[in-house]
């Protein structure tokens, strides 16, 4: 990969370790996948901010990066939930868990990236199509090449973070034009009705895919929302980085596979794996709530009590929940917490004695037994809010 | 008696060591627990295994891009594989080798060693060769 003599000299240290270290794994990527050169990157959104997932050595490593003091983003750059919130879990979670994810996000506040604790960055402010990232966050990543039509590769967290501080990011992949084309054509034997069944066939294509790019047919016309939960399933399963849904390119020629409903359904009760029809947590919003879903939610629950013994956790951004007041009133009026900045998944649910978790995301009835050591009942959202009101 | 498949090295060094073997994507992030190194994933067929010290060989990585903090962790823990092969190597899982300092091969037919079997990991040269 040919490297500007200013790149080099970063590569070679002159402008500290953090920098060096840096600019090496975008070097490494760029070599290993074909780059010809780095490229400029409108943003950067960064994984592996939550210390659950993290734990002390990647914490210390994120550590040294930005006790440099040329550790710093620069360009836009966004982080991905944390483990708490301030004003729920912090309250009820040991102070000294709290005190290890502190050690983190201050790394980041003095790395002077912007303290978005969300995996969907786009909501705050959506990239230009076309604009080149380097975003970490799977469903993001997908979210972003997908329905944003801005280019990104689907970044470890370390690399993210590495384009955060350089600016840059190696040119390949979706970065070129002729990568992005779908190379099969997915078919559906039944549209898809709800939430869950978009996330299963996410979860179904990702096993199939591997990282083909597919054209799905049939979901053209589908909120955003769906799409989201299309995408997240997608990238839990699968390396694919990318779907394509309007049918407006000549691809007749292209190999075609049919998804059965059946295959659907039988997807969705894999994803089932508790006994009982009794949750502990009823979780929404992985990833993230749109404006649209916390309206959603809102109406469902307005003048609603949620059921005794229950917690319902509807989670998204920090900015989001702000933008939102009035709705968040409403919810919260029920029962239910609006949590910002943290998910179920990022969090120890398994510390506050939750053992079936409830949820319309495929993604974490994906991750759930094995990052929560829970159950789950992946249900609609409609149906999940039913049950957080007659449980 | 043995044999050799050619790949790709990606990052460098040499060992020796036996292979463990899956047919499935990893998830480093969820599918394996990062204090003892144990594949915690009930779905995935290498259940209850141990990654240390064995020569990883699995199609790909997937899912979640915290999965090169995971690897870097479990090195620095010494609950590593001694080296990993892929059929296809992605962003995330070279990442994370890159950091932890991983012998890494890829572009190799993986279906043709077995679990348990002997394995020498070259990835100066990209070369796995089976020791049967």
């Amino acid at each position: 990969m040919y490297l500007t003599k200013e790149e080099e000299r970063v590569y070679d240290g002159e402008y500290g370790w953090a920098r060096q270290v840096c600019m090496k794994i975008l070097v490494k990527l760029g070599d290993l996948f074909g780059a010809d050169r780095l490229i400029p990157i409108d943003s950067a959104h960064i994984s592996g901010v939550s210390y659950k997932t993290m734990g002390d050595v990647a914490t210390e490593f994120i550590e040294a990066i930005a006790a440099d003091a040329n550790g710093k983003a620069a360009v836009d750059a966004t982080i991905n939930p944390q483990s708490f919130d301030a004003e729920y879990l912090a309250k009820k979670l040991p102070r000294e868990l709290m005190d290890a994810q502190l050690r983190i996000t201050r790394c980041f506040e003095r790395m002077g990236v912007k303290l978005s604790y969300t995996c969907t960055p786009y909501y705050i402010e959506s990239p230009h199509m076309g604009a080149h990232l380097a975003w970490a966050e799977s469903s993001a990543v997908v979210y972003a090449n997908s329905i944003l039509n801005a280019w990104t590769n689907r970044e470890g967290g370390p690399s993210a973070l590495a384009a955060a501080i350089i600016g840059k990011t190696p040119n390949y992949g979706m970065h070129k034009a002729e990568n992005r084309n779908p190379s099969l054509i997915v078919e559906l034997e039944q549209p898809l009705r709800e939430d869950v069944e978009y996330g299963a066939l996410g979860i179904l294509l990702g096993k199939i895919l591997r990282d083909r790019i597919p054209l799905i047919k049939g979901v053209e016309d589908a909120p955003k929302d769906m799409l989201k939960q299309l995408g997240a399933a997608l990238a839990s399963t699968g390396m694919t980085n990318m779907f394509h849904y309007r049918v407006n390119q000549r691809v007749e020629t292209l190999e075609k596979i049919m998804v059965e409903n059946n295959d659907v359904k039988k997807t969705v009760e894999e994803l089932n794996t508790a006994n009982s029809k009794k949750p502990d947590l009823i979780f929404i919003g992985c990833p993230h709530c749109s404006i649209t879903e916390i309206k959603q939610v809102a109406t469902y629950l307005d003048g609603k009590k949620i059921a005794n013994n229950l917690e319902v956790w509807v989670c998204t951004s920090p900015f989001i929940k702000r933008k939102t007041e009035y709705y968040v009133h409403k919810i919260e009026q029920s029962g239910a917490k609006v949590l910002a900045g943290t998910c179920a998944i990022v969090t120890w649910t398994d510390k506050l004695g939750i053992e079936t978790i409830m949820t319309n995301s495929a993604k974490t009835a994906h991750y759930a037994p094995t990052l929560n050591k829970a159950k789950v009942i992946l249900a609609s959202l409609k149906e999940c809010l039913k049950t957080a009101i007659t449980a | 008696m043995g044999f050799e498949l050619r790949g790709r090295g990606i990052v460098e060094g040499k060992c020796v060591a036996e292979a463990l073997v899956s047919s499935m994507p990893i998830s480093f992030l969820g599918d394996v627990d990062q204090k003892t190194g144990l594949v915690i994933a009930k779905t995935h067929d290498l259940y209850g295994k141990l990654l240390k010290g064995k020569v990883l060989c699995f199609p790909h990585g997937h899912g979640s891009t915290v999965g090169s903090y995971v690897l870097y962790s479990l090195a620095k823990s010494g609950l590593a594989p001694k080296a990993i092969v892929n059929e296809r190597a992605d962003p995330v899982i070279v990442v994370g080798a890159v950091m932890a300092n991983i012998p890494m091969v890829d572009g190799v037919d993986i279906t043709r060693i077995r679990t348990g079997d002997i394995v020498e990991v070259d990835a100066y040269r990209g070369v796995v060769k089976v020791i049967r």
